[in-house]
C-alpha cells in the first residue's frame, strides 16, 4: 500500500472507531487508518492506553479467582446444616486430604469446614509445613563424634586396625563352602556339588600344613625311590633295610622273587 | 555424580561375603558406609549424642553378630541392615519410655548439624540448622507412640506398610497416630513460632 492510499483520520472519527478497534471488528484497511492515527496523536494515544486498562480491570474484577468463597460456604451450611464437619472430624481427615485420598463428598464438607472454621483454617497450612520442617530436618545430619567408628571396631573385631584383619585360609574357605548351598537348591546340580565337596576334601588331605604344593612332591618323590630300591632288590637279591621293612610292607613281587632265590 | 559412583561401587552382597570370611576392611567399609545414618536415627529416638552414640555401638555390635543371618537373595544390605538398627532402636525407646529415668535428652541447640546437600549462604546455613533443633525439640515433645510414627514417616520417610510391619501395629492405627502426631508436631511448633504463617 502506498502513502497516498493511507486513510487519514481526525480525532472525532478516531473516538467513534475506537471501540470496534479494540474488538478487532474493522476492516483492515480502517484498522491500520486508526492505529497510524494513535501513533501520530498523543491525545488519543493516550486515550487508547485508558480505554485498554479500564477494559482489563472490569474483566478482572468479573473473575473471582477463589473456587470456595466463604461467601458460598455460608451459603451451604446454612442451608445444608447435617453436612457440617466438627472440628474433631475435620483434623481426622487432614492427612487424607493432604494426599488426596478423601472422597468428594467428604472433600467438598472438609474444605467448607476449612473456609468457616477460624480455629481450623491455619491448620492445614501449618501442618504442611511441619512436614516440611521435618524434610528439612532430615537433610540435616550430626556429624559423627569423633572416636565412634575405632569403638565400634574395637567392640567387634577388637581391633580399630581393620584393614590389617585378614581373611583366614580356613574361613575363606568355610565360606566358599558356604557358597555351594546356592547351587545345590537346583536339584540337578546336587551331584556336581557333592564331587566338588569330595575333590575339596582329597586336596585338603594332600596338600601341606602351609597350605602349599611342596609336601605333595616330596611325598610322590619318596614313594618312587622307595619303589625303585624295592625293585632293585628283586633284581640284584640284596635284602630291604630294616628301616624299609618298618615303614613299608613288601609288594607281591619281592615275595616270588624270593621264592625264585631259593 | 560422586553418589551415583559410591553406590555403584557399594556392593553388600560381597562386602557381607568378605566379613564372614574374616575380611576386617570389608566390615570397616560397613561401619563407615552406615555409622552416620544409625547414629542420626538412634540420636532422633533419643535427644542425647552421648546416648546415640552408646546406641550406635549396641546396633553395630548386633549387626556383626548376625551378618550370618543376611541372605541377599531376600533384599539388598541396606534395607536389611537399617530394619535390624530401626528395630533396635525402637526397641531401646520402647525401654525408655518404660523406664523414664533412663532418659537422656540433652539441650539439642548445643549440637552442630551438618548439611548433607552443600549450598546456600552462610545466614540460611545458621537458619536451617536452628529450623533443626526446633523441629527435634518439637518431637521429642510428642507422646511417645506419635512420635515414633512421625519420625518414621516424615523424616525415614518409611511407607505405611512398612511402618505397619516395624511396628507390628494395625494399618489403621499407624494412620491414626500418624495424623494425629502431624497435627500436635503443627501445633507444637506454631506455639514455638517455628510454622506461623
Amino acid at each position: 500500500m502506498s502513502y497516498e492510499d493511507e486513510k487519514i483520520l481526525k480525532c472525532s472519527e478516531f473516538e467513534g472507531l475506537l471501540t470496534d478497534y479494540l474488538d478487532k471488528s474493522l476492516e483492515s484497511r480502517t484498522h491500520k487508518a486508526v492505529a497510524a492515527h494513535a501513533l501520530r496523536c498523543p491525545i488519543c494515544h493516550t486515550l487508547l492506553n485508558e480505554v485498554k486498562d479500564a477494559l482489563q480491570l472490569c474483566h478482572e474484577i468479573s473473575a473471582p479467582k477463589a473456587s470456595m468463597t466463604h461467601l458460598e460456604a455460608r451459603i451451604l451450611s446454612m442451608t445444608a446444616p447435617e453436612t457440617a464437619m466438627s472440628c474433631k472430624q475435620f483434623e481426622e481427615y487432614l492427612t487424607d486430604y493432604l494426599d488426596g485420598f478423601l472422597p468428594a463428598t467428604l472433600f467438598h464438607r472438609w474444605e467448607r469446614h476449612a473456609v468457616l472454621c477460624e480455629k481450623c483454617t491455619d491448620l492445614p497450612g501449618e501442618v504442611v509445613r511441619s512436614i516440611a520442617a521435618c524434610y528439612t530436618y532430615k537433610m540435616e545430619e550430626l556429624a559423627i563424634p569423633a572416636g565412634l567408628h575405632s569403638k565400634i571396631l574395637q567392640a567387634t573385631i577388637g581391633t580399630t586396625k581393620a584393614k590389617t584383619v585378614k581373611a583366614s585360609w580356613a574361613s575363606q574357605a568355610a565360606e566358599w563352602m558356604r557358597g555351594l548351598s546356592f547351587p545345590i537348591s537346583v536339584p540337578q546340580l546336587a551331584p556336581v556339588a557333592m564331587m566338588l565337596l569330595f575333590a575339596f576334601l582329597v586336596f585338603s588331605q594332600t596338600v601341606s600344613a602351609d597350605g602349599s604344593f611342596n609336601g605333595v612332591y616330596q611325598k610322590s618323590f619318596e614313594l618312587a625311590e622307595q619303589t625303585y630300591k624295592q625293585s632293585a632288590d628283586a633284581v640284584f637279591g640284596s635284602a630291604p633295610t630294616n628301616e624299609q621293612k618298618s615303614n613299608q610292607e613288601p609288594i607281591q613281587g619281592t615275595f616270588v622273587n624270593e621264592e625264585e632265590n631259593k | 555424580m560422586e553418589a551415583l559412583k559410591a553406590v555403584a561401587e557399594f556392593n553388600g552382597a560381597d562386602l557381607v561375603r568378605r566379613c564372614r570370611s574374616g575380611d576386617g576392611g570389608a566390615w570397616e567399609e560397613i561401619v563407615s558406609q552406615f555409622s552416620r545414618r544409625i547414629f542420626n536415627l538412634a540420636y532422633r529416638f533419643t535427644s542425647s549424642v552421648e546416648a546415640a552414640e552408646d546406641l550406635t555401638q549396641e546396633v553395630f555390635i548386633r549387626i556383626y553378630k548376625t551378618l550370618d543371618q543376611y541372605d541377599a537373595k531376600q533384599g539388598d544390605l541396606t534395607n536389611w541392615l537399617m530394619r535390624l538398627a530401626r528395630n533396635l532402636i525402637i526397641d531401646d525407646y520402647r525401654h525408655r519410655q518404660r523406664n523414664p529415668q533412663n532418659s537422656m535428652a540433652d539441650d539439642v541447640e548445643d549440637h552442630t548439624f551438618h548439611l548433607r546437600a552443600v549450598g546456600g549462604s552462610a545466614q540460611k546455613e545458621i537458619e536451617r540448622r536452628e529450623l533443626c533443633a526446633q523441629v527435634q525439640d518439637g518431637i521429642d515433645k510428642l507422646p511417645a507412640d506419635l512420635r515414633t510414627c512421625v519420625i518414621l514417616r516424615d523424616i525415614e520417610e518409611l511407607s505405611y506398610q512398612e511402618i505397619v510391619e516395624t511396628l507390628r501395629i494395625p494399618e489403621g492405627t499407624v494412620k491414626s497416630r500418624i495424623n494425629r502426631g502431624r497435627i500436635e508436631l503443627a501445633k507444637i511448633l506454631r506455639r514455638m513460632r517455628v510454622v506461623n504463617i
